[in-house]
């Protein structure tokens, strides 16, 4: 048994070289993450430009304008929109779509192809993805507007990305096209954790198909459906780079979502300060998402 | 065991419309694929007469022409970048996550919360400072300018993955190792690192999709040519090809045919890796 002075410094000896070993990944998380974050806040109190050298500070007037900013609602409003329909495919259609591939309706050949059919979008660059669908959402030239005159729907074709009203739902459907197969994919893995066993007593006790996905898968992927969720909350509310590339968060902001806003003040507009406090509002949103997260996880 | 599996009040409609849903998913999922790649061999004319159908003439020069416009750089750029994350990452990350799962140290707890809480924070965040960074300290259209925060942002979920893994090894290897006389260098080096290769295998993929994918660095953080990834090269190229719609899309399945070609000859080890970390 070594003495308490040897312990202690054993202890102290070990207790450094723990800090030796995750320094490296401490140091680029504070310079490269939460160091700028914190920064972020800071620069949400004043009001400059890119090149300026007089800050002027005007503590939370840069809240005040953004609150009474017009686009800064439709933004909100769209980064809902964005999580709403995502959650809906994301986890609620993907879950489905991967019980059913799990419960061997089709012979197993047939199950692989369509995984590895409806994973494929996800391992594309978002950039081509929304390119290509720029181009398919093309009026006239593009293929949906064909397919819809080749079958008589003729009426209902319109420039998708051009309109107002149809510009956001248009690419919130090419981010579920591109994101679906690779939840579903997720929840296939979950779903082959669920002891097989259980579902066999219930399917000896003569519980359909249906009722053994509300009954065990659901419940057996409890832990993966909380964690989809939330990824795919935070997910919509960072979304940038698919509306950027597909409409720029056009026409006249109709699809412009929070990090189209505070991209476009900073690098388009050059209001620093005001770009910040955008940054600012996205930082506080995703520390709450993250804060309930945790809380749920507990409570579990 | 497979009919037990099974839906047993599945009706044979039912069975049909399943066979429906799934096919027209499928297609829907992989024809624009496929739309782009025949497409890419047509000249802007045919391609208006006939989004449709098979090329009339093969125009293979769409692809040469892309090719000398610039894509080969970018592919290269986005090499070099992803490269290097990932490397740089998977260290960091790997040396981390041995001490936190078997160091005793103080703060241990409160360390491994900070790096995961990292996974919350969007990039937007912290984008505007890092840009002032880049650009005061030189770093600003360099590789570095994309490796750097690429890899910040990527610590979080590796660690976690790599962490995960980890406590499922044997503390009693470590503990046998000590009573050698082996440090903890050479423990992590030759009895950690060899265990831990699949998931370093599944967490260096992860980690090279996103870092091949990215785009808001990528946009933000470089400006010439000549360092230019893929995600943002294409960009340019489709600003400066709007009219040549065959040579555009010539060069937007050249950017994405390294990653296509991989994932179909190794869809099994993609998905695999991909969805791992799905449960714990």
């Amino acid at each position: 048994m070594p003495d308490r002075s040897d312990h202690t410094q054993a202890t102290l000896r070990q207790s450094l070289q723990g800090w030796l070993w995750v320094a490296p990944a401490l140091l680029f998380l504070v310079v490269f993450v939460y160091g700028p974050a914190l920064t972020n806040i800071r620069f949400s109190m004043f009001s400059f430009s890119a090149m300026s050298l007089d800050w002027d500070f005007v503590g939370l007037n840069n809240y005040l304008r953004l609150w009474n900013d017009p686009k800064f609602m439709t933004a909100l409003t769209n980064n809902a929109i964005y999580a709403a329909i995502s959650v809906t495919c994301q986890v609620g259609v993907a879950l489905v779509l991967a019980a059913v591939l799990e419960a061997r309706v089709f012979p197993n050949f047939s199950a692989n192809l369509f995984r590895t059919a409806l994973f494929l979008p996800s391992i594309l660059p978002v950039v081509v993805v929304g390119l290509v669908w720029q181009l398919l959402l093309t009026p006239t030239t593009g293929l949906i507007d064909q397919i819809l005159w080749e079958t008589g729907l003729a009426s209902w074709s319109r420039a998708w990305l051009g309109e107002p009203d149809t510009a956001i739902f248009a690419v919130i459907f090419v981010s579920q096209w591109q994101w679906t197969g690779y939840i579903m994919a997720l929840f296939m893995v979950a779903i082959r954790a669920v002891p097989r066993d259980l579902y066999e007593a219930m399917e000896i006790d003569g519980a359909s198909g249906v009722q053994q996905f509300w009954h065990i898968t659901v419940p057996g992927v409890r832990e993966t459906i909380l964690i989809v969720t939330i990824i795919t909350i935070l997910g919509s509310l960072k979304v940038f780079d698919i509306v950027w590339v597909m409409t720029a968060g056009g026409p006249n902001h109709s699809s412009e979502v929070l990090g189209t806003m505070m991209y476009r003040a900073a690098f388009r507009d050059d209001m620093i300060g005001y770009s910040s406090t955008i940054a600012t509002v996205i930082f506080f949103i995703a520390l709450t998402i993250g804060l309930v997260q945790i809380k749920l996880q507990k409570d579990r | 065991m497979a009919a037990a599996r099974s839906f047993p009040a599945l009706a044979l409609l039912n069975r049909i419309l399943l066979w429906a849903v799934f096919l027209t998913l499928a297609v829907i999922c992989v024809y624009p694929m496929i739309w782009l790649f025949l497409n890419a061999f047509k000249t802007t004319n045919d391609m208006f007469a006939a989004t449709w159908g098979l090329p009339k003439v093969w125009h293979w020069e769409n692809f040469s022409t892309a090719w000398n416009y610039g894509i080969s750089r970018y592919l290269l750029n986005s090499l070099v970048v992803t490269s290097a994350t990932v490397v740089i990452e998977l260290s960091l990350a790997t040396m981390a996550a041995y001490a936190l799962v078997v160091l005793n140290f103080r703060a241990k707890a409160a360390i491994y919360t900070l790096i995961l809480g990292g996974a919350i924070l969007p990039p937007e965040v912290s984008l505007i400072p890092l840009f002032r960074v880049m650009a005061e300290t030189g770093l600003y259209n360099t590789y570095f300018a994309l490796i750097l925060p690429n890899v910040a942002f990527g610590l979080p979920f590796t660690t976690f993955l790599i962490r995960a893994y980890m406590t499922g090894i044997p503390g009693e290897l470590r503990e046998a190792a000590l009573m050698d006389g082996a440090g903890e260098a050479r423990i992590f080096r030759e009895v950690y690192l060899p265990l831990c290769r699949p998931i370093l295998a599944s967490a260096g993929l992860i980690s090279a999709m996103r870092v091949w994918n990215e785009f808001i660095f990528a946009l933000t953080f470089v400006e010439s040519e000549s360092v230019k990834t893929v995600t943002i090269g294409v960009m340019s190229f489709a600003v400066a090809l709007r009219a040549d719609w065959g040579v555009l899309m010539a060069g937007l399945a050249l950017s994405i045919l390294p990653i296509l070609a991989t994932f179909l000859v190794m869809q099994r080890q993609f998905v695999g890796g991909l969805t791992s970390g799905a449960v714990k």
